[in-house]
This record gives structure tokens, C-alpha cells and sequence, in this order.
């Protein structure tokens, strides 16, 4: 029999807060990356195994948006880290301080 | 126009004017052409000899088409009155009185942008993808203004988003617009992925992504109320990023200020009044009051946000040294009054309270785009950053300074400016809803922002100049930017009944 719908829910928490645990932590850009990466697929996971659940394919469909979407935010995302390089020499974002509040 | 009634789509009678699809999007499409037309005029002149003058013509030449077709379909009432709106591609679109109107405010700002930044980027390399991109987002926020459902409520959320963190981080050479840029991405990249996940909830409760939909499937109840008040609320965590609300809002400050001044002022209007309409929207249609309250109160979160917002909004205004940061913390409080329109929901006359956040945020997008450009203007003369440094610029610029005047005070509601109408609404709205906490805490921060917006005013005309003092040349795309905006603002004052009737039946007809 195919697994419940709630174990899948259960694994894309743990994804989720997985990311979220390094986005809070992680000083390195492209780890802060990674991460949210994780967040992004852990909605997919929960997309797919709904749309299995509800016997339709919006979520499935959706789940494709959800990944190219994550693929141009990192592809911006990296042009924006080199940026940040080549001018502060370095991809840690708390080295990043000329403005403060 | 019953507020109490059911949240299932009543039947169409009559139709409205039979329009093509492609006329009832020809402010998105307009939007998106021009865009592509920038591409082909960067390849053709890539060297650009005519020093940004074509590109930006055509960019303005574009939103201001769009800004007259937006005007032309609110006016002859295309998607509003008997025959409901317009659902366009199996309900992934929806055209109607709220769409076109919060179009109207984005083509405004944009086109105003645009001009300003003309002067701005004089001598820059790159002009060419400003434009485009600056043209990409608003395509997006017009899109978002206009999704009717979940998944394109996202997908044009992105297209607004991704464009606006390349713009920010636009000055490749300058610190702080690249810090301003990676914090922004991050922030937003976090931001959008909790409301990926939100979503994804949402579905995994109803099933569905479309927003009628979805509010068909609660109106039946669900055993899954856990499941989605934790989506509800990640989703509103979403729209809290993008209008620069309390939970997500420390992303603002810094962007505005290392962006460069016309992007600041792009985001701060246009950005925040996009994030306002899709939340509107969805909150409105897909997790209608009457519908979810029960199991998920979430006009008791947007009460709490609002509340917060506007005071830490502007009592962080209130302590800044630089002007472009105040404005940024200022922007930060207005986000909390048009918040009350959300707040408010819960009970009857949601239209007037609602209609009220949309006027103030068309008056808001006219003035507060105007005080960044001026911004802009100092940027452009390099006169400094700081309160101080602004001292007796009105004797060199007079013209821009009694524009500048006329934004802050109608950006603290005297009734100099459309400002002071548009809270008025909303302390209307908040009152007849009952929300009197909420009101007096208007009045409140009101009272304390004219406290900051006047140390600008004072700077300006009663400070004696620092002998440095001189200014260059007065950019005529800049000037004209900042003093049309001015005259907007100011003509709202008396005009606002013009736009009032057509922002309150659109935001009524949301409820039907």
C-alpha cells in the first residue's frame, strides 16, 4: 500500500526546518543558498504527495513552477554573491556592514 | 451588494462589454511588449549614442500606454459592475475594478520612475537592463494585481521580485548597494520559500490553488484546520515580506537606502501596493472572513501587525539621522495603515475600510515616489545624506523644495496633499468597523510622524546653507518627475472623490 500522506508531510517539515535552521545559522551566502533551496523543495515534496492524496495534478504541475522558479532565484542570486566578492573580497554576509541602523 | 452573502460565485446574468482577452490584458501586455522592444534596441545600439535618451522614452512611452489603457478599461468598466469580473484562462486571471486600479497606481509610479531616472543614470553602463528590468516588474505587479489563483499569484510574485533584487544591487562598484542587494535577495529568497510552503498547505487542506476555488472547498468546513491555519499563516508571512510589514520588514530600511534612490523609490510605492493587492485578493476571495474566522482568525494577526507596524515604523522614523533611512522607516508605517483595511475584515462595510487602504495607496504611490526622487535629486547634486546636509537647499532649488514640502506634510496627513483625505478614509473605515484601538493608534502615529516629516521642511527652508553649498544644473527629467508628482499629490486633495467611488466598488465587489 502507498505510504500515508502524513509521512510525507512530516519529511518536508524536517526539510523545511532543516533550511530554516540554516538560514538562521550559516554565515557563508552560498550556504544561506543551499538552504533555502531545501525550504523551496521541501514544498514540493508536500505539492506532489497532495496531489497524489487529492487525485489531481495541480500540485504536481505547480511543484514544476516551484523548481524553475528556485533555478532563476539562484542563477540571481549567484550573479549578485559574485558582486558581493568583488567587493568585499569575501561571500560572509555578516562582513557585509557599510550600512547599519 | 450584501456583505453577509455566500462566498460562491453568484451566476452570471449579463455580461459585461464583450472584450477580447488580450484588450482586458492590454496593460499587462503593453508592459511586457515594451520590455521586449528595450531588448531589441539594446541590440541594435548596443553603445547606446544617444545616451539613454531612446531607451528611456520608449520605457515611459510604454508604461504611460499602459497607464491609458488601465484608465480607459477601469473607466468604461470592464470586469466591474453586473457582469462581474472577467476570469481569463480557466480563473488563472482575473480582471476587474481592483486589478486595473492597482494597475493604475503601478504604470503611475513607474512611468514617474522612469523619467527621474533618465538624469539619474547619466553616464552609466547598463542602461538598457534598468529599463528592463524595471519594465519586467512591473509587468509582474500587474499580473499579481490581477491573479486568480495561488499558483499565479506566485509565479508573478517572482516575476516582480527577481528583477527588483538585480535593481537594488543596480551600482555594481557601491558598497553599500550590493550589501543592500544580497540582504534584500536573502530575505526575499527566505520570504518566498516559507510562502511556497504556505501555499503547498493551503493545498494539502483544500485540494485546490485556484482562490474561488479554494474558498468553495472551505465554505464546506475542513477537518484539516491545524494544516491550514499554519499555511494561512506562512502565506501571510509572504505578503508581509513583499508590503515591508512587521515580521519581515528589517529588509527595508537597508534596501532603500543602498538601492539607488529612483529603485527606492520604484519599491517603497509600487512593491508595497503589489504586495497589498494579491494580499487583498487572497485574503479577501480565497480565505474569505466569513468563511475561514472560524477555525483561522487571521484578521486578529493582520490587527496585530498592523498595529505593530505603524509603531515601530514610525518611531524608528523618528530617530534616524538620514533622510533616505527615514523615509525608509516611514514607509514602514504607512505599510501599517493600509494594513487596517485587512485588519478590518472581520465585519461589515469591508468595502469602504477596504477602498480606504486602495486610495492610500494610490495617493501614497504619488507622494512617496515624489519624496524619493527628490531624494534622487539630492543624490544627483551630491549634497549628502543627513538632515543637515539639506540645510537651505530651498534657496538654490526652490521649485523641487515646495514639492518636497507638499510630500511630507501629505505624507503626515495635513491637509496639504492628498495624505490627509486618504487617512481620513481609513480613520472613517476603522471607526465604522469598530476597530477604535486601531484608530487612535492612526491618529497617534500620525501625530508623532509630522514630528520627523517637518525636520525635513525645516532643513529645507529655515536652516541657514552650509558654505559648501552648491548645486549643479537642474536635470530636467528628475524636475519633472518630482514636480509631476507633486501636483498629483496636490490635486488629489480636492480630486480624491474621483478615484474614491471606483476604489470602494472595486474593493465591494470583491465581497459579492
Amino acid at each position: 500500500m502507498a505510504v500515508a500522506v502524513q509521512y510525507y508531510l512530516l519529511l518536508s517539515a524536517a526539510m523545511f526546518c532543516i533550511g530554516l535552521l540554516g538560514i538562521l545559522t550559516r554565515r557563508n551566502a552560498l550556504f544561506l543558498l543551499m538552504s533555502v533551496e531545501l525550504m523551496l523543495n521541501a514544498a514540493n515534496i508536500n505539492l506532489v504527495a497532495f496531489s497524489l492524496q487529492y487525485g489531481n495534478l495541480t500540485g504536481q504541475v505547480f511543484s514544476l513552477f516551484v523548481t524553475a522558479l528556485a533555478a532563476a532565484e539562484v542563477a540571481l542570486g549567484i550573479g549578485i554573491l559574485l558582486v558581493l566578492y568583488r567587493n568585499f573580497g569575501d561571500v560572509d554576509i555578516t562582513k557585509a556592514t557599510t550600512l547599519r541602523w | 451588494m450584501a456583505v453577509g452573502s455566500s462566498v460562491l460565485p453568484t451566476p452570471v446574468l449579463q455580461t459585461a462589454p464583450p472584450v477580447g482577452d488580450w484588450v482586458a490584458l492590454a496593460p499587462v501586455l503593453l508592459l511586457g511588449l515594451t520590455a521586449l522592444v528595450l531588448f531589441v534596441i539594446d541590440s541594435i545600439d548596443p553603445d547606446d549614442a544617444s545616451g539613454g535618451g531612446a531607451l528611456a522614452g520608449t520605457a515611459a512611452v510604454g508604461t504611460l500606454l499602459a497607464l491609458v489603457a488601465a484608465i480607459a478599461l477601469l473607466v468604461a468598466g470592464i470586469g466591474q459592475g453586473q457582469g462581474g469580473a472577467l476570469r481569463l484562462y480557466g480563473d488563472q486571471l482575473v480582471v476587474d475594478g481592483m486589478a486595473l486600479f492597482f494597475t493604475v497606481i503601478f504604470t503611475s509610479v513607474a512611468t514617474l520612475v522612469i523619467v527621474a531616472s533618465y538624469d539619474y543614470l547619466r553616464d552609466r553602463v547598463y542602461q538598457a537592463e534598468y529599463y528592463v528590468l524595471m519594465l519586467l516588474a512591473t509587468t509582474g505587479m500587474a499580473l499579481m494585481a490581477s491573479a486568480g489563483s495561488l499558483a499565479t499569484v506566485f509565479i508573478s510574485l517572482e516575476l516582480a521580485s527577481l528583477p527588483s533584487y538585480a535593481l537594488v544591487a543596480f551600482l555594481k562598484d557601491n558598497r553599500g548597494s550590493v550589501e543592500a542587494g544580497i540582504k534584500y535577495f536573502l530575505i526575499g529568497a527566505l520570504s518566498s520559500a516559507i510562502f511556497a510552503y504556505g501555499i503547498s498547505l493551503v493545498y494539502g487542506a483544500t485540494g485546490q490553488l485556484g482562490l474561488e476555488a479554494i474558498a468553495r472547498s472551505l465554505s464546506g468546513g475542513t477537518q484539516l484546520v491545524g494544516i491550514l491555519g499554519v499555511g494561512v499563516l506562512m502565506v501571510a508571512g509572504g505578503f508581509a515580506f513583499k508590503t515591508a510589514s512587521v515580521p519581515f520588514h528589517f529588509w527595508a530600511p537597508e534596501a532603500y537606502e543602498g538601492a539607488p534612490a529612483p529603485v527606492s523609490a520604484f519599491l517603497s510605492s509600487a512593491s508595497k501596493a503589489a504586495g497589498f493587492a494579491v494580499a487583498i485578493r487572497v485574503f479577501a476571495v480565497a480565505f474569505s472572513p466569513q468563511a475561514v474566522v472560524a477555525s483561522v482568525d487571521w484578521t486578529l494577526a493582520f490587527w496585530l501587525l498592523a498595529a505593530v507596524t505603524m509603531t515601530l515604523g514610525n518611531f524608528a522614523a523618528a530617530t534616524q539621522d538620514k533622510v533616505k533611512r527615514m523615509l525608509a522607516y516611514s514607509s514602514v508605517g504607512h505599510a501599517g495603515y493600509v494594513l487596517i483595511g485587512l485588519a478590518a475584515l472581520n465585519s461589515g462595510q469591508n468595502g469602504l475600510v477596504l477602498g480606504a487602504s486602495m486610495i492610500h495607496l494610490l495617493v501614497y504611490g504619488f507622494m512617496n515616489t515624489g519624496a524619493f526622487l527628490f531624494i534622487a535629486l539630492a543624490e544627483y547634486w551630491e549634497v549628502g545624506r543627513t538632515f543637515e546636509d539639506y540645510n537651505g537647499l530651498g534657496t538654490q532649488a526652490p521649485i523641487a523644495c515646495v514639492a518636497m514640502s507638499v510630500f511630507m506634510f501629505s505624507l503626515a496627513g495635513l491637509p496639504i496633499g492628498g495624505g490627509f483625505m486618504s487617512k481620513y478614509f481609513i480613520l472613517v473605515g476603522a471607526v465604522g468597523t469598530g476597530h477604535f484601538l486601531l484608530a487612535a493608534l492612526l491618529l497617534i502615529n500620525s501625530a508623532l510622524s509630522l514630528y520627523y516629516y517637518s525636520r525635513v521642511v525645516r532643513s529645507l527652508w529655515f536652516e541657514e546653507p552650509a558654505d559648501s553649498l552648491d548645486i549643479e544644473g537642474y536635470p530636467f527629467g528628475l524636475y519633472g518627475a518630482v514636480v509631476g508628482a507633486a501636483v498629483v499629490t496636490f490635486l488629489l486633495l480636492p480630486g480624491i472623490f474621483l478615484v474614491s467611488d471606483a476604489a470602494i466598488s472595486a474593493a465591494s465587489a470583491l465581497f459579492v
